[in-house]
């Protein structure tokens, strides 16, 4: 009966307000004209981006979304201006994120350097016990091995994020492997330490450690780095020209590869960041072309069927320095290598051949045929890697044997003795025998010219900074300005920054974040600090972009379907609510800054808390309607409290050591999974002004931040 | 709504009807039943592959006793023939293959004609590399490392649901495997009870904020997967994981390996429209000191085994419409090597289990284990090509004859398929 009464007084109530409402419009009606052709300008006007949501398109597109301030900043210095800088990263100062990545030795190491200094434990262990000089604090894991399991490799390897950690053979050690090691959770975390007190009493650190610099470096500049678009451009052609960081000696080879192969080459002409590529010795190994050879080579009739080290065999065979050493290395190298498989066999390895056409330059319908991949590959044996596997040399080397990793081990290396001289036809060029490694380069001359190179580099730039399906149009003219600049990267890129479409309203929010991009921008936009440890990088892995870790050569495809499915959606909420919460180590917002003006211990009022916050994460950019939910959301009154947050996290550089346990990821096992999985549950009500935690949580995963 | 209704908890199984009423079934999964519903007579069918990662020793697995050149290449590893009494001998199939007898449990499956073996199955292409072989044979492409999907994606694809349950396809890995990547929609997920919002005693109303929000933005892509995926986190919430029993005494293995078949029965019970489930498990590289009838190899068989066991123990009656493929890389060295151990090799053996299976059956040609019968001189030779088997069971046991969509580039058909299903 009440509620009959409450709804027929809301009935007359309504009533009376519409029918002061009609009156009202009738005293107005005159004025309506005019009101109605101001929409229609409006609207005109709604068709363009206003002066502050270009910034944050811009922000957002050419780099890893605004900082506070950020936008103010571009403002003042005016947005061509701010496009024209980072298209030219050399001229940008960029200490803070140098200064962040100075800790990550591996960075600047040579590759034979970072072969001695993270050695594979594996290799490690086999020598040692080979010459009997096992400590006997190894020789359990040396026993477990022999038992199948394999701690050390567990200790070592880890299991990666696809549960997929490489051994020193090149092959995965497949996850269920380590977890079948870690299953006797006691002496595994005696043989992990074991492992680690080794190489720190030898001042070695674990490869996995290797990849977790990889990762942190990558996160570091994204969050901090001045050269956003350098950044984004890193990704995107490490995404082009995707390498695995598990796939055997790649591990080793992609600080070269991230820093002499695609860092100075990102804006510059196409052929040259190609050429780059296919003499790098990450994309070598990756693509098997290192193993290419001719069966009528000169060289192959003296091939050793194991000939896995060939180039090290060569090199013997020419008597090089050290000789008679380098002769008792191969012994101790060369049994392991009776366990490997034999895809070492020599012969033509296609691989490389049909990706170079496919993937990096004319794409899947660019015109080639079977007989083009076979024609490729024959110009393209003979590039190889000296030394491919010097990890174990380097192990070795450890131990004191008298030998040296080889100058340039790890490094390109034209080996004419797998080369076939004989004359090519490649898409109908003729490429005349006797060649050499000219072969291959007039390959990679004839694809970075062919127009469908243009139209595909075309396709996927505009994927990645205009929209998921770009307009025929878009793509047509981009490609055209990339073959008439010589495939100048800079050239296209402004042409493409300058395009209607890429300035247009339906460009705007239309690209959902990847999973890093989500990650970044998300600490940036708090004005958050990361020392990019591995868990920040599980989060990532989580939602589904571990670095280094697609293991297809596509790469991970630049679509929004590929992003959001239940499961990676549901990572992405619970990734905002860690770290607005603070629960991700060696990662740290303060969410209190943006409340400064709140006393501690004060009442603030909600719909400004949540109004600030939209201004900080979204730029207030937000539908009323997602607003009024997210006002509805906040019950609890909002108590302030400013006591200091920092014991929540731990110091930013006390993450570091997390590095030496490896990813957090597929299968760690024991304790460590345990932490993991606690690291990836946070109990709001333990944390400090939880209310705000949850608006900050909320905004981040809204869709409108999910987008940019 | 009664005949849905009716439908529904027949087909559901205990979690649904626990739920007590149709209105807090989630739409998504009342769309499932409704597909069900529709496809009138055809129960959903539900595929469960294995992997074993690291290739296992076939030739120790299912054991060729019959085959004189075994014992001669295998002096140290071999499984001795059956013999009535020791508890070390390979258990009889059926006159020339045994089981390795740390897969005991398999017995009655087979006795039953639920289990059917495949020898001499795998890839043709030669590699012997893990990554590669692991890639082509979750790819389904030998040979072709771009392609972008794996093959149940692509068998997802080609048989498009719209109204396909979040759990259509779901992998109990941390992420997603290869043969699960594409553009079909897919479940990575290594613990039922992470499958929510975590925020503690805050969940809830977190939850609820998050909820609304993607109510807002119903309509695009992030707004529909958002409210798929609370439904889902809802539902999954009702099933309450934490507190599963198995049925009929199954006991599954301690470990990840039976934790995860342990998850996929609940799902299967739970009536969520789970589709392809997908787990993996490892330690089969065995080149150092393999063992034999005990040993290294023997523990994991063990484990693989009696996490089988358990999960058809489990499921029941419900196997009828389950079946279970298991596969690895490629097999292994016919000769032992000086680790007594054995090397990276070729051909392989799978087993298939479930009701539709025309078990108590080894099939595939048998290519023999002479010097010249050896591929390469050295492993089994291939007599099946993987896709052919894959292809039969997602023709007989899914129902999509649309091959080319699933396997492209190879040449599939009927007549290829081994008469399993």
């Amino acid at each position: 009966m009440r509620a009959l009464q409450l709804s027929s007084r809301n009935i007359n109530h309504a009533a009376r307000r519409a029918t002061a409402l009609f009156m009202l419009l009738t005293l107005v009606a005159p004025l309506f004209v005019a009101s109605v052709s101001a929409q229609r300008q409006q609207a005109a006007a709604a068709r363009r981006l206003t002066e502050d949501q270009r910034i944050l398109h811009v922000l957002n597109r050419l780099g890893f979304g605004a900082r506070p301030g950020d936008v103010e900043r571009v403002r003042s210095i005016g947005l061509d201006n701010y496009i024209r800088q980072q298209l030219n990263p050399g001229s940008i100062p960029d200490a803070v994120a140098e200064a962040k990545v100075e800790r990550l030795p591996a960075l600047k190491m040579t590759t034979p350097e970072l072969y001695a200094k993270y050695p594979q434990p594996a290799a490690l262990l086999r020598q040692l016990e080979r010459r009997g000089e096992l400590p006997p604090e190894l020789a359990a894991i040396a026993e477990a091995r022999k038992q199948g399991n394999a701690p050390d490799r567990a200790a070592a390897a880890g299991a990666n994020v696809n549960g997929q950690a490489a051994d020193e053979r090149g092959m995965p050690v497949d996850e269920a492997t380590v977890k079948n090691a870690l299953s006797d959770e006691r002496r595994n975390t005696a043989a992990r330490r074991a492992m680690r007190d080794y190489l720190a009493k030898h001042n070695l650190q674990s490869p996995q450690r290797l990849v977790a610099e990889l990762q942190a470096s990558r996160i570091l500049r994204a969050v901090y780095s001045e050269r956003q678009l350098q950044e984004v451009l890193v990704d995107f052609w490490h995404n082009h020209f995707n390498v695995y960081a598990q796939k055997g000696a790649d591990r080793w080879l992609l600080v070269s590869y991230d820093r002499d192969t695609i860092r100075p080459n990102t804006l510059g002409k196409f052929k040259d960041l190609l050429t780059a590529t296919a003499q790098s010795p990450a994309m070598l190994f990756y693509l098997d072309n290192f193993q290419s050879a001719s069966p009528n080579a000169r060289g192959n009739n003296q091939m050793n069927r194991r000939g896995q080290n060939r180039p090290l065999l060569d090199w013997l065979m020419r008597g090089g320095a050290n000789a008679g050493r380098q002769r008792e290395v191969q012994r101790d190298v060369m049994p392991q290598e009776q366990n490997a498989p034999r895809r070492m066999r020599r012969g033509i390895n296609e691989n490389y051949a049909r990706e170079l056409m496919e993937l990096h330059t004319l794409g899947v319908d660019g015109g080639y045929t079977q007989k083009d991949v076979q024609e490729v590959a024959r110009c393209f044996t003979g590039w190889t890697i000296m030394d491919p596997r010097g990890f174990r040399t380097a192990a070795l080397q450890q131990l004191g044997a008298r030998v040296n990793v080889r100058a340039g081990a790890g490094e390109f290396f034209f080996n004419e003795r797998l080369h076939d001289d004989g004359e090519k036809i490649v898409l109908g060029h003729k490429i005349p025998a006797g060649g050499g490694v000219k072969d291959g380069l007039m390959v990679l001359d004839i694809l970075a010219h062919h127009p469908s190179t243009a139209k595909f580099i075309a396709t996927k730039l505009a994927r990645r900074f205009v929209a998921d399906n770009p307009s025929p149009a878009l793509v047509e003219r981009v490609a055209s300005v990339f073959t008439r600049s010589d495939g100048d990267i800079r050239e296209t890129l402004r042409a493409l920054f300058a395009s209607p479409e890429f300035n247009s309203p339906a460009a705007y929010r239309a690209k959902i974040k990847t999973p890093f991009e989500l990650a970044v921008s998300s600490i940036r936009t708090l004005g958050g600090d990361t020392n990019g440890s591995p868990a920040v990088h599980q989060w990532i892995a989580r939602m589904g972009e571990p670095l280094y870790g697609y293991q297809a050569p596509t790469g991970y495809p630049d679509l929004a379907e590929n992003w959001v499915n239940t499961g990676a959606l549901l990572e992405r909420l619970n990734f905002s609510l860690a770290l607005a919460s603070n629960r991700i180590p060696g990662t740290r917002v303060n969410l209190e800054r943006f409340l400064a003006d709140a006393k501690s211990g004060g009442t603030v009022d909600k719909a400004r808390v949540m109004e600030r916050f939209l201004n900080v994460i979204v730029q207030g950019d937000i539908s009323t309607q997602t607003k009024q939910t997210l006002l509805k959301q906040l019950d609890a009154p909002i108590n302030v409290s400013n006591a200091s947050s920092g014991a929540e996290t731990n110091g930013i550089d006390d993450d570091m050591d997390e590095m030496d346990a490896g990813p957090r990821a597929g299968g760690g096992g024991g304790g460590r999974r345990r932490r993991q999985q606690q690291m990836a549950r946070v109990d709001l009500s333990t944390v400090q002004n939880p209310e705000v935690v949850k608006v900050v949580g909320l905004i981040l995963g809204s869709p409108e931040f999910q987008r940019q | 709504m009664s005949i849905n209704r009716r439908f529904f908890l027949k087909s559901g199984g205990i979690a649904v009807a626990s739920l007590g009423v149709m209105q807090v079934v989630p739409s998504f999964l009342q769309r499932a039943v409704m597909a069900q519903v529709q496809h009138a007579g055809v129960r959903r069918k539900t595929l469960i592959t294995i992997f074993q990662r690291g290739a296992v020793d076939g030739l120790n697995m299912v054991v060729p006793y019959g085959e004189k050149n075994y014992y001669a290449l295998r002096p140290s590893i071999a499984i001795a023939r059956p013999q009535a009494g020791n508890p070390e001998a390979a258990i009889d199939l059926d006159g020339f293959f045994g089981l390795h007898p740390a897969l005991r449990g398999f017995k009655p499956l087979w006795d039953a004609k639920r289990l059917a073996i495949v020898e001499a199955v795998g890839s043709p292409d030669n590699t012997r590399s893990h990554f590669d072989a692991q890639d082509y044979m979750e790819a389904g492409t030998p040979g072709i490392k771009s392609t972008p999907d794996g093959w149940l994606n692509r068998y997802l694809q080609s048989n498009p649901d719209a109204k396909a349950s979040p759990f259509r396809a779901v992998s109990m890995t941390q992420t997603m495997p290869r043969t699960l990547q594409g553009k079909a929609g897919a479940l990575a997920i290594s613990n039922l009870a992470d499958f929510s919002i975590r925020a503690g005693q805050y969940s809830q109303s977190v939850q609820g904020g998050f909820e609304s929000i993607y109510e807002q933005s119903a309509g695009d892509v992030l707004g529909g997967t958002g409210r798929e995926t609370f439904e889902a986190v809802n539902f999954l919430k009702k099933v309450n994981p934490s507190q599963y029993k198995a049925e009929n005494g199954a006991q599954y293995p301690r470990g990840q390996f039976g934790n995860s078949l342990l998850q996929i029965a609940q799902l299967v019970k739970a009536g969520v429209g789970l589709e392809v489930a997908f787990t993996d498990m490892g330690g089969w590289d065995t080149h150092i000191n393999q063992g034999n009838a005990r040993g290294q190899l023997s523990l994991r068989l063990q484990e693989f085994g009696a996490g089988l066991t358990a999960l058809v123990t489990d499921l029941g009656q419900r196997m009828d419409d389950v079946l279970i493929l298991t596969m690895s890389e490629f097999g292994r060295t016919a000769r032992e090597n000086g680790n007594r151990g054995t090397d990276h090799g070729h051909a392989n053996a799978m087993f298939v289990i479930g009701g539709g299976v025309r078990g108590g059956k080894v099939y595939g040609d048998w290519p023999g284990l002479s010097g010249s019968q050896l591929y390469e001189g050295r492993d089994l030779a291939l007599t099946t090509d993987f896709r052919d088997v894959f292809g039969e069971i997602v023709v007989k046991h899914l129902g999509n004859s649309n091959l080319q969509a699933v396997f492209p580039k190879h040449k599939t058909s009927p007549a290829a398929f081994r008469g399993i299903l």
